[in-house]
């Protein structure tokens, strides 16, 4: 297993895709956490400054997390693209355990890009002024290390989704679009529903869960812990949700389950 | 199996790389692309494993290496299921497409990732580039080789871990005559060090001066194994007849105790065992009139034409 470990991330680090798509995610950090700063300085001292950074570190962190999934999608897709595929199930006739470790390289890129977003964010932020209110070292930590844990499961699950179609367009464009714009519109209907249980499910998507996770300190953090959950619902689009680490399980459920798929498809696959 | 080392340790350490097929089928949907195939491959030779395109080839190679699923009958190396070989890349390599690499990645690093995951030092890398002649473009982008480079690339990566057994499907695609004659010299190199060689063509004459032994298939059934002379003492010389009564003429043949007579299309009689001098004698003696004699010579690519053509097997399907 750790000799597969080491062959994923040689296949990672050995082409461009792992730096070359943190570069939009890596700018829209700095531009985002400029504002964040900007925004801080902007508002006099004596109206009582909030450390505006932590929510736009957590809004460019939301961000990234699609350019992990983007990474575990392209990179375990592309495998059966140029049909390294071959070479990799005949020198491991476990596929699973080569699941695995494209799913756990995945993750570990999808960290490194949430480190970066917070690093280059900070910078930026800092740039912008955000010094004149800047966040608690606690909660910088806390939106890092959950920010991280959400881009890795993001990028687990990419993998496990690349290994699942196999076919890299069709699963990039099909993930793209339901984050983007499918669970919108399921969670905007799930929203509209007369049940409170029923409005209460949009919470449990998977992109929803993973901004719940993220935003849910920062807006306690900015708005007090009884607005927060407003806050909360309103950025994520989600009625009542569950804490973060509520949260990072239900999208941890998701990426088992999709993980789940990706084995048994994968075992069954004729590769010709 | 009470005691699970020694069968781990029988099959690697066990100097034998023999594979063995056994009533091996495959079908995609309505067709079957391999039907009932059974053929050994045996350590210290060569085995060409011939049929025309789309005769099931890869197909079984494929199911050789675990990476399609029999529908019925199974595959051994080593008396094993590739599935259950501990480190397979180092029992068996296998060069199956040219093309399985990423055009962005240097050879080297395609090498290295393989390395990592069969588990062998990175200097190996360098190595196998060595053997296969592509040290200097090693740091290349595969996407700047040619077909001819990426066949030895992926000879390269099949060598890695030192297999005991080679599966190469078509290697000589892409090859120039040059790359052709390196890599008949390379495969019987290989198989003198007493390791087993198997590797498919659609042409006969690419493995003729390379093979041992022979597996000819035609659409997804064994129409022929044994030795390149038993191929050719497998097919007498015929003589072929056009004429008038073959019916007449094949009684009298029959009648003069030549009884290997083939009724073929338009009026041919196909007639083994009798020289072109006595089918016309006895045709004379018969009274029946001559269109067309031809003495059929044994081609040794007519027949692989021949087996892999066979009317019985339009029949069957």
């Amino acid at each position: 297993m750790m000799g597969l470990l080491r062959a994923e991330l040689r296949k990672t680090t050995s082409t461009r895709l792992w730096w070359g798509l943190f570069i939009p995610a890596g700018l829209l950090s700095v531009l985002i956490n400029v504002f964040g700063g900007l925004f801080t300085a902007a508002i006099p001292a004596e109206d009582g400054r909030l450390p505006l950074l932590i929510g736009s570190l957590a809004y460019a962190l939301g961000l990234t997390t699609v350019f992990s999934m983007v990474q575990g999608i392209v990179s375990a897709a592309s495998e059966f693209r140029h049909r390294t595929i071959t070479t990799t199930y005949v020198t491991s006739a476990r596929r699973s355990l080569v699941l695995l470790a494209k799913m756990a390289t995945s993750a570990v890129v999808g960290m490194v890009y949430a480190l970066a977003t917070v690093v280059l964010g900070v910078l930026a932020g800092l740039v912008g002024e955000a010094g004149s209110a800047f966040p608690t070292t606690g909660a910088l930590l806390a939106v890092t290390l959950i920010g991280m844990a959400v881009s890795a499961l993001w990028g687990a699950l990419g993998a496990a989704l690349g290994t699942a179609v196999s076919n890299q367009v069709s699963a990039l464009v099909g993930a793209l679009v339901y984050v983007l714009l499918g669970e919108l519109l399921i969670s905007t209907l799930l929203r509209n529903a007369d049940s409170l249980d029923v409005r209460r499910l949009s919470a449990y998507l998977p992109g929803n869960a993973g901004d719940v996770a993220i935003y849910d300190i920062p807006a306690r953090v900015l708005a007090g812990p009884d607005i927060g959950t407003v806050v909360v619902e309103t950025l994520a689009n989600v009625t009542a949700p569950p804490p973060w680490w509520g949260a990072l399980l239900v999208l941890t459920a998701w990426t088992a389950a999709v993980a789940a798929t990706a084995w048994v498809v994968a075992d069954r696959r004729d590769v010709t | 199996m009470n005691d699970p080392w020694a069968t781990a340790a029988g099959g690697v350490n066990e100097p034998n790389g023999r594979v063995t097929v056994s009533e091996l089928s495959k079908s995609f949907g309505p067709v079957n692309a391999v039907d009932g195939l059974t053929f050994t491959v045996e350590p210290g030779a060569v085995t060409g494993f011939l049929g025309p395109n789309g005769s099931g080839k890869t197909t079984t190679l494929r199911m050789v290496l675990g990476l399609v699923t029999p529908t019925a009958g199974e595959a051994r190396i080593n008396g094993m299921p590739f599935a259950e070989l501990a480190n397979p890349a180092r029992v068996v390599g296998a060069v199956l497409e040219a093309q399985g690499f990423h055009p962005a990645r240097t050879a080297r690093k395609h090498l290295l990732a393989c390395a990592a995951a069969i588990g062998v030092p990175d200097a190996s890398a360098d190595h196998v580039l060595g053997t296969v002649g592509l040290l200097d473009a090693g740091d290349r982008k595969v996407g700047g080789y040619s077909l001819g480079m990426r066949q030895r690339l992926a000879l390269a990566v099949a060598l890695l871990g030192d297999p005991q057994v080679l599966v190469l499907d078509e290697p000589g695609n892409g090859l120039d005559p040059e790359g052709i004659a390196w890599m008949r010299a390379f495969l019987r190199g290989f198989a003198r060090q007493g390791r087993s060689v198997l590797v498919s063509s659609h042409l006969l004459a690419e493995v003729e001066q390379t093979a041992d032994h022979l597996v000819v298939i035609s659409r997804g059934r064994c129409v022929f194994q044994g030795s390149l002379a038993q191929l050719q003492s497998s097919r007498r010389a015929r003589v072929l007849v056009r004429c008038a009564a073959p019916d007449r003429l094949a009684d009298a043949l029959a009648r003069t105790g030549v009884l290997e007579i083939d009724t073929l299309p338009e009026g041919w009689l196909g007639i083994a065992g009798a020289d072109p001098v006595h089918v016309g004698d006895v045709a004379l003696g018969a009274g029946v009139a001559i269109y067309g004699m031809v003495h059929e010579k044994i081609d040794l690519e007519q027949l692989f034409f021949q087996l892999t053509a066979q009317p019985w097997e339009v029949a069957h399907r």
